[in-house]
């Protein structure tokens, strides 16, 4: 690596580990950039090594990767990455990640779930796709794989199967959890979603009209694209299909793989490009945004405020549209920095359209915020406690609502970020209000982030080459998302091909803790609230509500459903 | 509401009469693929930069054909094709209206004719890309009277190259041909 080691950060996060559980605790350090470090632990110490940095040292858990390394060195490999944050000097935040072998013969490690909450789905999904058994986890269901998928197969094992292999299906079985007491209702929500158009099944636990407890079930459309990209796609292609993870904030995907792969190897990226890469992510943030303000006025009734929220968000898709050569921020990444540069007239372009949009969005945001219904609908709505957070580790928007300035653009600069002024938004009320008024502060950072790097980018090259790939390395690539972090993780193969990919999206991060954000609000607003996540999974229809105290359940259709969130008249349960 | 009224009356119209009337596209715009087979030499880049696999090659050693195919219906307008493309035969128009009734009109197809290695007799090499290697080979200095003896050379088939032993092949090839080999 081309560092050297007075630039690297953190030393006194393995010091802390070694006093406090001995210096035996860490088998070996090594450093992939100088703010990546990884420690290798017995896996019978990981509980205690990742409880240790996550709540003594004010970490966060941003990934968890699942890696099938027989053939290199005869085991099973665990990656926990903690984001360490909270630094006064944000140049000692940095990203530990601490890494455990499983014996090949003995595939199971003690699970970090029961001190750690925020491991819950990445255990789980561990468990579907390497058959690696995580003892003790409190919910040993099934997260990835689907209900008919035969048992002892696991996709991600290298032997396992090829990527187009697709098993008969067996016998389904999904054990939704059960609330018992009186006078508790369940309704079902999906499998096909709330505002998006994917499917997930969500049961709602009610008792009247309102919600006691949550369970969901999603992954019905997972597409196995780790998988093909370690199979068929060389580096490059892989930036293509890493941007269709999502259909909004792909951009920001596709950025992570680079970066990722660029920390891998070594590959410094031209200043021209990262401030392109910044530009055309806050572009995206931009329809992100406007799209979600929107249906947010849409699910509280008032559609001709979502109706102008989509008109001013043409302006966004026209930049896009400008810059990229498509409407949608995608095909513009390579390994080592962008495919297209930014004109002269782009650029004035670009401003003009900005100037524009500020103006609408005072507007805009003046009327949304003066309709009461608004107010009324999203204030003390869905709310994420502090403390549910902090167990959670939720990202995003989602978390800056509940007063945590958590943002990866800051705690961990990358592209051009640290090169342009601009300020972390975060609000503390907790609630849907909370969530989009951060949304709302975030348009007004983009604008000024898009025009200052426009304003000050350096002349020269865009994209690197003539750089080659070292086999097995490994490092991660984090970008802030509109939704929150989207953390990367690659680590090279030997024949041009990766060797392991885990793309983890921000929404990933934000499900787990939905099921408390649910509690005690009235059914009426479980599309607001689910919104308010501005969720990205693949969109639900239905809704199983169960009544715990009449006892029976019902299952609505999501119309239903959102259109007694919008009028809050005519209870589809009650007829 | 009256904020609200006055904006709507201040914005007007705010949809556009497509596809009544045509919608402009920003200049750069990426659409479908165009596709010129009259510049094409069968050399395969773009199928092997096209993340999507819309674009295929296929051999067929009986017949001595290679054929080239584009599927628009997986093309994702990432312009690699065009990007990687020595002679500029792809290139990606702002065209976005792709919509077919039948999936055989989303089909662009072109077959060349190989060349035979003149020491096994096996076909091997697109007859287009040869002329397009030997002439570049030209135009790179190669003086005349040894062209023929690179034709020669690259006639030959990589197994029988293999056959010959492979390094006196390379030394009796010029210099430039290694640096035909693009990023891609
Ligand atoms: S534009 Fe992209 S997806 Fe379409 S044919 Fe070209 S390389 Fe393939
Ligand atoms: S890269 Fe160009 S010349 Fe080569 S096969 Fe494709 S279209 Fe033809």
């Amino acid at each position: 690596m081309s560092f050297s080691s007075q630039m690297k950060r953190g030393k006194k996060y393995p010091d802390a580990l070694k006093d406090k559980f001995g210096t035996a605790v860490i088998l070996e350090e090594t450093y992939q950039t100088p703010e990546q470090l990884t420690i290798t632990v017995d896996r019978n110490n990981l509980p205690d090594v990742v409880t240790e940095l996550y709540y003594g040292h004010n970490g966060w858990l941003s990934n968890m990767i699942g890696n099938d390394e027989r053939s290199i060195n005869g085991c099973y490999a665990l990656y926990y990455i903690l984001s360490m944050e909270g630094n006064q000097n944000p140049q000692d935040n940095m990203w530990v990640t601490v890494k455990t072998l499983i014996p090949e013969n003995d595939p199971q490690f003690p699970s970090v779930t029961p001190r750690v909450p925020a491991a819950v789905w990445y255990e789980r999904e561990v468990r579907d796709m390497f058959g690696l058994e995580p003892e003790g986890i409190p919910d040993a269901r099934r997260l990835v794989l689907p209900d008919d998928w035969p048992d002892n197969l696991y996709p991600l094992r290298k032997d396992a199967m090829d990527y187009r292999y697709r098993p008969e299906s067996v016998e389904e079985k999904y054990d939704f959890i059960e609330v018992e007491g009186e006078g508790i209702v369940e309704v079902p929500l999906g499998p096909l979603h709330i505002t998006s158009d994917e499917p997930g099944h969500f049961r709602l636990f009610v008792d009247g009209e309102y919600i006691v407890d949550a369970d969901y079930r999603l992954f019905y459309i997972h597409r196995g694209m780790e998988k093909t990209a370690e199979n068929r796609m060389d580096y490059d292609q892989v930036n293509f299909l890493a941007e269709r993870v999502c259909g909004i904030c792909g951009y920001t995907h596709s950025v992570a793989y680079s970066a990722a792969v660029e920390s891998a190897n070594g590959i410094e990226v031209p200043l021209r490009a990262q401030y392109i890469r910044t530009i055309l992510l806050e572009v995206e943030r931009l329809h992100s945004h406007f799209l979600n303000l929107g249906l947010a006025a849409h699910l509280v009734g008032f559609d001709s405020g979502f109706m102008h929220f989509f008109r001013v968000r043409e302006k966004a898709m026209k930049m896009a549209e400008i810059l990229t050569g498509g409407r949608k921020t995608y095909g513009m990444n390579l390994v080592g920095g962008v495919r297209r540069d930014i004109l002269k007239e782009e650029r004035d372009q670009i401003l003009r359209l900005i100037t524009e949009l500020r103006k609408e969005l005072d507007e805009l945001l003046d009327i949304l915020i003066n309709t009461p219904n608004f107010l009324m609908r999203t204030r003390g709505v869905g709310k994420l406690e502090r403390d549910v957070a902090r167990d959670f580790s939720p990202v995003g928007p989602n978390m800056r609502g509940s007063g945590y300035a958590r943002d990866n653009r800051a705690d961990h600069p990358f592209a051009a970020y640290d090169r342009v002024p601009w300020e972390v938004v975060s609000k503390d009320g907790c609630d849907v209000l909370s969530r989009e008024l951060v949304r709302a502060g975030e348009l007004y950072q983009a604008f000024n982030i898009i025009e200052r790097c426009l304003q000050e980018m350096p002349p020269g090259p865009i994209l690197v080459e003539g750089f080659s790939y070292k086999p097995y390395t490994y490092a991660l690539g984090a970008t802030e998302a509109p939704r929150g972090e989207n953390v990367h993780w690659v680590m090279t193969g030997d024949n041009q091909k990766l060797y392991r990919w885990r793309a983890r999206a921000a929404t990933y991060n934000n499900w787990p803790s939905l099921r408390y954000m649910f509690r005690g609000n009235a059914i009426s607003d479980a599309p607001l609230i689910v919104a308010s996540l501005d969720p990205c999974y693949s969109c639900t229809e239905r809704v199983t509500v169960v009544d715990v105290r009449k006892k029976n359940v019902k299952t609505v259709s999501y119309n239903e459903l959102e259109n007694y969130c919008r009028e809050r008249k005519y209870s589809p349960l009650k007829l | 509401m009256f904020k609200l009224l006055k904006k709507a009356l201040q914005v007007g119209e705010a949809t556009v009469e497509y596809p009544f009337k045509p919608l402009e596209v920003a200049p750069g715009f990426r659409g479908k693929p165009i596709y010129n087979f009259q510049q094409c030499i069968a050399c395969g880049a773009c199928a092997i930069a096209c993340p999507a696999n819309a674009i295929t090659m296929d051999y067929n050693l009986e017949k001595g054909i290679k054929s080239w195919k584009v599927f628009y219906g997986r093309c994702i307008f990432c312009g690699r094709c065009e990007e990687v493309c020595p002679t500029g035969a792809i290139t990606l128009s702002p065209d976005f209206e792709l919509a077919a009734t039948a999936k055989e009109d989303l089909y662009c197809k072109a077959d060349f004719r190989l060349t035979r290695c003149h020491l096994c007799g096996e076909y091997f090499v697109p007859a287009k890309e040869l002329e397009y290697i030997l002439a570049a080979l030209e135009q790179a200095g190669q003086p005349g009277s040894a062209s023929h003896i690179t034709r020669q050379v690259m006639e030959v088939c990589p197994q029988c190259k293999r056959r010959q032993g492979i390094k006196t092949a390379v030394k009796s090839l010029p210099r430039a041909v290694g640096q035909q080999q693009g990023r891609g």
